[in-house]
Order: C-alpha cells, then structure tokens, then sequence
C-alpha cells in the first residue's frame, strides 16, 4: 500500500491519493494542466521525466501539487526537474516524488527540494516513521534545501537540524 | 597534498556508516540484490566471478607513504596480498569478503581515503596528470581543481543517478598526460592573455562501444566559473541523455546526436542563470585548497649531476632504468622516477603488500613523501634528488620494481580481463604476460622504442585499446576467445582512436600477429627517431595489414 | 523430455556475504568445487535447479544465480564456456606479482 511521508510523518487522509475525491484537487498530466489553467481553482500537475518543467512558469501559482515521477530508481531525471522548479521557477508548493521512491534515495530527494514522498516498500515506511533516513548531513554542495553555508569553503553546507 | 578538515572527517564517517548500514540491509534480506547493486556500486563494491571486487579512489591518482602502506594491509588482512592499479588511477582489490567492506572503508577513512564514487552512474574519481606538481611544463598544478571538482560531486544530490557513468580529467600542459580527449569532460587548465587561470573545456570523448573524441566547448573558462559551468554540463546530461540504451547513454551520443553546437548554446543557456550563483568559486577558497598542494621544499642537490654520470657509466642497467623511467623535474636537480608495475611476464599494474610497503618506506625516504599512481597503471616518485637515483634504484631492484622499461613495448597497459572480471569476454592478462616475455630482451625493447600497447578484455574498453599504438580487444566468438586489432590509436595532445586491422587473431596467434607489427614498422620507419606512431601516421594503415593477413588483405 | 542433444546443466551462483563462487550440491546444499555440484541430465532434473536457485535467491544466501551447461568428462563436470571455466578453477594466472617479478628480475 502507498503512504505519502513528510517529514513530519505520514500524511493521513492526503486528498492526492483518496480514491472518492471527487470533488478534491485535480491532479492532471502537463498538457491538461496547462488548459486547466484556464479555470481558477487550485490544481495538481504529475510530470513525467522528459516533461520540461519550465512550461509549469505561467501557471505556477495556482498549483498546490506538484509530482515528480522516478520510473525506476536509475532514472534521475527528476532531480534536475526538481532542482529547476525550486531554484529556477521558485516554486514554494508541495513537491512529491511518486514512481519507485527507494530509502536511500529520500536524502537526495529532500536535498533537491521534494517533501512528500509516495511510499510501497514496507521497510522503507517502517525506518521513515522511526526517523531513520540514511542520509548524510555534511554536503559538498548547495541544493535546494534549507541548509546552512558553514565556516570554510563556499560550496560546502550543513543540515539544519529538523530544518 | 589535500589533507581532510574536521569537515572532510567526518563526511566519510557518516558515508562509512551510511553503508554498512546498507550491507545490513542486504545481508538481513531488507533490500533486495537489485535495489542494493546501485548502492555498492556507488561505493566501489563489483561483483566479479570469483569473489567482490573492491575499487578504492586515488583521487587524481596522488597517495602519501601512510596512505600507501594502508593499502598494503588491506591486501594483506582482507585480501590475498596484492591489490591491481588502474587506468583510472585507483586500485582494486580482487577477493574481499562483503561483509568485511566495512571494516575496509573504516580502515581507509584513518588515513583519509575512500571508495565513494568509483563505481556507478555518477561523477567518477576526477583523474589528473600524474607528473602534476613537478613537471616543468605545467602552467600552475591541476590537482587543485581536481580536489575542488572532487569534493563538489561527492554524494550530489542531483548528479547521482546519471544516464550513465560520468569521468571528468584535468591536465594543465600542452602535453596531456591525463589523456583529457577521452573523457566525458576533460579540462586543460590554461592561463589568458592577461595571466589570469582558466580552463579550455572539453567534452564528449570516452572509449567503450563507440570511441569518440571529446570536442571542445570553450575555449577559456575563468576558475572561478569551474562549478557552474560544470554543473551546467551536468544539467543538461542529466536531462537530455538517453536513458533508454546503455550503450547510447554516455554524453558523447548526446553530443554526436544534438551537434556540439546545439548542445553548448544548451548549456551556456543554462550555465547563463548559475554563473553569478552560490557556486561561483572565491579566490580565498580557490587560493587555499592551492596552499595544500603547495610543492615540497626541495633544498639544492647539485651534487647529483656529478654522481648520476658516474653511477650511469659504471651500471648500465641503472644507466637504462634512468634513460627510460626517469624524466626531468622543473628543479634542476630532481627528477621524477616511474616505479614499472610491468615486471617482464607479470601482471600489469599489480602490486603486492610487500611491494606496496617498499614503496611507501622509499617515497618516505627519497621521495618527500610523494606518490602518484599513473593512468598506464605504474607508480610514479615525482620528487627524488637526482643524488638520490642510485640507492633509489637499488632498493627498488630488490622488490622486483626496477623494470626500465616506461613507455616500452613491455609496458603494456591491460584490464583484468576475464580472469576476474564479470563484464569481460575474453582474457587480457595472459595475452600481455605472452607479448612482454616475447619482446623481454631489453636491447631489442629499446631499438623498437616508444609503443604503447593496450589491451581490453571486452568492449567497455578499460585497458584503452582505442587509444592504443597498438590495441588489443578480446571478444568471444563461438565459444572461443578472439582478439582483434587496432593501429594508430593515440591517447594524448594529438588523440586518435585506432583502426581495426581486420579479422581477429586466436590465442595462440596474437602474440607472433604483435611480432608482425613489429617488424614492419622496423622495416618502414625511416630511422630509429621515428616513433611507431610517426611511422603508423605516415604510411597508413595498408603495409600492416598487408604484412598481417597476406594477399587476403589485397582481396578485401 | 531428454533427448540425445540434451546438455548436463548445473546450477552456479555466487555467495551473497563473500561472493565466492559456488554451486548446488546433490544434498541440496551449496558446494565450493563444481566436482560435486548435482548434474541435471533431463528436463525436471533443470527445472527443480532453477527452483532451488530461485528460492536460495529469494532468502538472501546467494546472487547471479545461472543454470550452465556442462560437458561429464572422466575428470568431472566441464564447462563449455571459457568463463565458468575460470569461475571453476580461477584465475589462469598466477597472482603472486612479488615473486613474478624476482622471478623476472633473475632471468
């Protein structure tokens, strides 16, 4: 079963991903979402890796979602479309990584500027919800999180603490 | 030498951490083999035939004596004694147990070396000239930016899952001993006009199944710009390259298939948006990653130039081993000694435990504390006192590491092969033990000269056969192992990747096919100046093939 | 259904905590010498191979799990190719580069 994590957890009821919402929050592919953009009401896009996320730039603030796809762990594609969204289009709404979402992989996520994740694996739910992401704190480069420029050589960055 | 900072300490002890949490993971049934080969990979770890393999980074291929002698434990206590030197300026280690990696990386981290990155579809160990920081030709040292541009892509975030696997080389002389043509970036660090430092770019070159050389990008870059305009490069890979066949995914396709200028507007577009960003390079920190590579102060020796004459004319053996393994220093009286790994008949590139200590006690003692392992998989001393040769020599003579033979025909660069490799097709090893014991005589060596010879067990081509004088590539056709041929390859300032001769040669046939070569390059050069390669480049490629396949060669 | 071009098949995989080579064993176990693997001589004989590697796959003890053919020779099972040959018998060098090059070092 899919559970959506956050880093304050795991989301319960999340509108994206109940079967009967209806009347919920669209979540379309990009050429929908683009003519969607004619009504007003605050919608979701699901790119996939060769989408360019740049054509999200006219109707980006009305979008409350934003899903990335990983078609299979090897296809990193969607770490740049991240990257682009965040730094480049200075998108602030949610970012989800959905497709196959692998444990190891959640620290680069949350570096490139995902915070949700759409979750199968069970042992990966299980270490998400102890808290135990096996990532590094120690960056040699700034990304798209929250991270602190620390004392020494420009490029490097620390995590902030449950920042 | 770059030395870790508290930073850099413990950055490799949450990445020695990070994975044996992740071998636990697999050993207690967590992750599956196919969700944990990325990660091993990502941290040197192969599965070959007979046992893991293990690759250990040699950041631009510089090691200090602790670091060396480490080494040599680890062949000793989780190895059989020795470890294999590669084309990348790393080193494998053939039997180690998965479980014991850990322990392995651990052991490395105390003397500030790791496996992070030698493996995987991500920014590989960034590859330098081996004479760097002592030879005269250089216009500043490259290790700097190498070290920069290594600690930038160490663990990043987006450029981890790549199409494919990604090598960067940096070189900062005319002549390029990192052979930067063929590799997916190579940068040759330059200054301009106004003595200011910068980098010609260049990108798109790599071997593998379909050779190509790099085609360069801009012609200078400003240091400060290294990172974005790199990670501008990477931008654009990583969204654009394919994906959908391996063979087709390094950046090379996606430059021959986009046209190198429709892909350079692509990234100068995106370079445009990250140049005045947080990646731009401040000279402060540009100046002080320098100051770590600051060379060794080297007191005056001039006593050496009297003595080296003497000892050259009373040992011809040493008199040879200078003449061809010995090049000069930018300080009058030093030089820089090539240690062979390519011992007459042995294993190319191969280093026991014991020979591994005797290098670090004589890097220790004539040395400055200095080694560079070398891309033709040989050991280099970059700053040994010209009075220092002969009791170098020696000592090295004892430990079976004083073969004069640089840039011979014996020094022949060759993958594992499949003796241990799971990727291969045919074996390399023994095909270069056979070829180096033909040509062992020393006095025939030398009047044959320079001739690189480079062998690959399969196409993804790690023994350089491309770029070979004379390469070898071993395929398996029905069942049986076959080698075929290429001339004219060249991996340096005048790169070129070599012709196939024609059908390939058995086993049994490869060595008298080299012979043949041989010969007719004697026959046709017109002087023992002309190099192989001079020769090869002159009359082409038809006497060879004639002299090789006979009227055959006519009909076709 | 054995017929007369039927090839004798063993199954071959590698150690998941060590990585050495190994093969299964008539007594269901993994064997370190292809001497004694359990030679399949027909269909079924295949079939419950690939079963045993699959499940020895799936409980974590082994990886690169393959089914090869093998030739019965008086001297034991022999590969038809060249890289289970060597997987077999190791490395067709002798890698003891210290003493290699004394060796050369005397000629």
């Amino acid at each position: 079963m899919t559970v959506i994590w956050t880093q304050t957890g795991i989301v319960e009821n999340d509108p994206w991903t109940q079967p009967s919402a209806e009347d919920g929050p669209k979540l379309l592919p990009l050429a929908e979402a683009l003519e969607h953009a004619q009504d007003n009401a605050p919608f979701g896009v699901v790119l996939q890796p060769a989408d360019d996320v740049r054509a999200l730039a006219p109707v980006l603030d009305r979008l409350i979602l934003v899903a990335l796809t990983f078609p299979a762990f090897s296809d990193g594609r969607a770490f740049s479309q991240a990257m682009l969204l965040r730094e480049r289009l200075g998108y602030k709404a949610e970012l989800r990584a959905v497709g196959t979402v692998l444990l190891d992989q959640i620290p680069l996520m949350l570096r490139t500027g995902f915070d949700s994740f759409a979750v199968e694996h069970a042992p990966t739910i299980q270490r998400l919800i102890d808290k135990r992401l096996p990532g590094i704190d120690l960056h040699y480069q700034p990304a798209a999180d929250a991270a602190a420029q620390t004392p020494g050589y420009s490029w490097r960055r620390t995590a902030l603490l449950n920042g | 030498m770059y030395r870790y900072d508290e930073f850099d300490h413990a950055f490799v002890a949450a990445r020695v951490s990070q994975f044996r949490d992740q071998v636990e993971r697999r050993l207690s049934g967590d992750i599956s083999e196919e969700a944990f080969k990325p990660l091993r990979l990502m941290n040197g770890v192969y599965l070959q035939l007979h046992a893991y393999m293990l690759r250990v980074a040699v950041p631009y291929g510089t090691l200090n004596s602790r670091q060396m002698r480490k080494l040599g434990h680890i062949a000793r206590i989780y190895d059989r004694g020795y470890g294999h030197f590669t084309t990348r300026q790393n080193i494998q280690f053939n039997w180690p147990a998965l479980s014991d990696i850990p322990a392995i990386l651990e052991e490395l981290a105390e003397v500030e070396m790791h496996a992070i990155q030698t493996s995987g579809n991500c920014i590989r160990n960034v590859t330098a000239d081996h004479f760097a920081g002592a030879a005269a030709d250089e216009v500043a040292d490259p290790r700097p930016y190498a070290e920069i541009l290594r600690q930038w892509s160490s663990v990043h975030p987006e450029f981890s899952y790549l199409p494919r696997k990604f090598k960067i080389a940096v070189t900062a002389a005319e002549r390029d001993r990192a052979a930067i043509q063929v590799h997916d970036i190579g940068l040759q660090l330059k200054k301009d006009a106004q003595g200011r430092l910068g980098f010609a770019v260049w990108i798109g070159g790599g071997q593998g199944r379909t050779p190509l050389l790099a085609k360069k990008i801009k012609d200078f870059l400003p240091e400060a710009d290294l990172l974005s305009y790199v990670t501008a490069i990477m931008r654009v890979y990583n969204l654009h390259g394919r994906r959908d066949n391996k063979f087709k995914a390094r950046i090379k396709i996606l430059v021959h298939e986009t046209g190198v200028e429709k892909l350079t507007q692509e990234i100068d577009a995106e370079w445009a948006q990250l140049k005045d960003g947080a990646l731009k390079l401040p000279e402060a920190d540009v100046a002080a990653i320098n100051a770590y590579f600051a060379p060794p102060e080297l007191a005056p020796r001039a006593e050496g130039w009297g003595e080296l004459a003497a000892w050259q004319k009373s040992d011809s053996g040493f008199a040879s081993w200078v003449g061809r393994n010995v090049a000069p220093h930018r300080h009058p009286d030093y030089a820089m000694v090539t240690i062979s790994l390519k011992p007459i008949g042995g294993i190319p590139g191969d280093a026991s435990a014991d020979q591994m200590d005797a290098v670090a006690r004589l890097a220790q003692e004539f040395g400055h504390d200095q080694i560079r392992v070398t891309h033709e998989q040989n050991l280099v001393l970059p700053h040994v006192a010209l009075a220092d040769l002969e009791p170098l020599y020696r000592a090295l003579l004892t430990d079976g590491l004083a073969t004069a033979n640089a840039g011979l025909i014996t020094d022949i660069i060759a993958c594992p092969g499949l003796d241990y490799c799971a990727l291969a097709n045919a074996r390399s090893i023994p095909v270069a033990q056979e070829i180096s014991n033909r040509f062992a005589d020393p006095a025939r060596q030398a009047d044959i000269g320079d001739l690189k010879i480079k062998i690959s067990g399969c196409i993804n081509a790690c023994g350089h056969h491309h770029v070979g004088h004379i390469g070898i590539l071993g395929v398996e056709k029905k069942g049986e192992e076959l080698y075929q041929i290429s001339l004219g390859g060249s991996g340096d300032e005048n790169a070129s990747i070599g012709q196939i001769t024609g059908r390939g040669f058995g086993p049994d046939q490869i060595t008298d096919a080299i012979e043949t070569i041989v010969a007719t390059y004697l026959a046709n050069r017109t002087g023992a100046d002309e190099p192989f390669i001079d020769c090869y480049r002159r009359i082409g490629a038809d006497p060879f093939k004639a002299a090789l396949y006979g009227s055959e060669a006519q009909a076709a | 259904m054995t017929t007369a071009s039927f090839k004798t098949k063993v199954l071959t995989a590698n150690r998941l905590t060590d990585g050495i080579s190994v093969w299964l064993g008539a007594n269901g176990e993994w064997v370190f010498s292809l001497k004694d693997a359990f030679l399949a001589r027909h269909d079924e004989a295949v079939a419950a191979l690939t079963a045993a590697g699959d499940q020895a796959q799936a409980d974590n003890r082994v990886v690169d799990v393959s089914v090869i053919e093998i030739e019965e020779t008086p001297c034991g099972p022999r590969p038809y190719r060249l890289r289970e040959r060597i997987r077999a018998d190791g490395p067709t060098i002798a890698y003891a580069p210290a003493a290699a090059a004394r060796a050369s070092e005397a000629a």
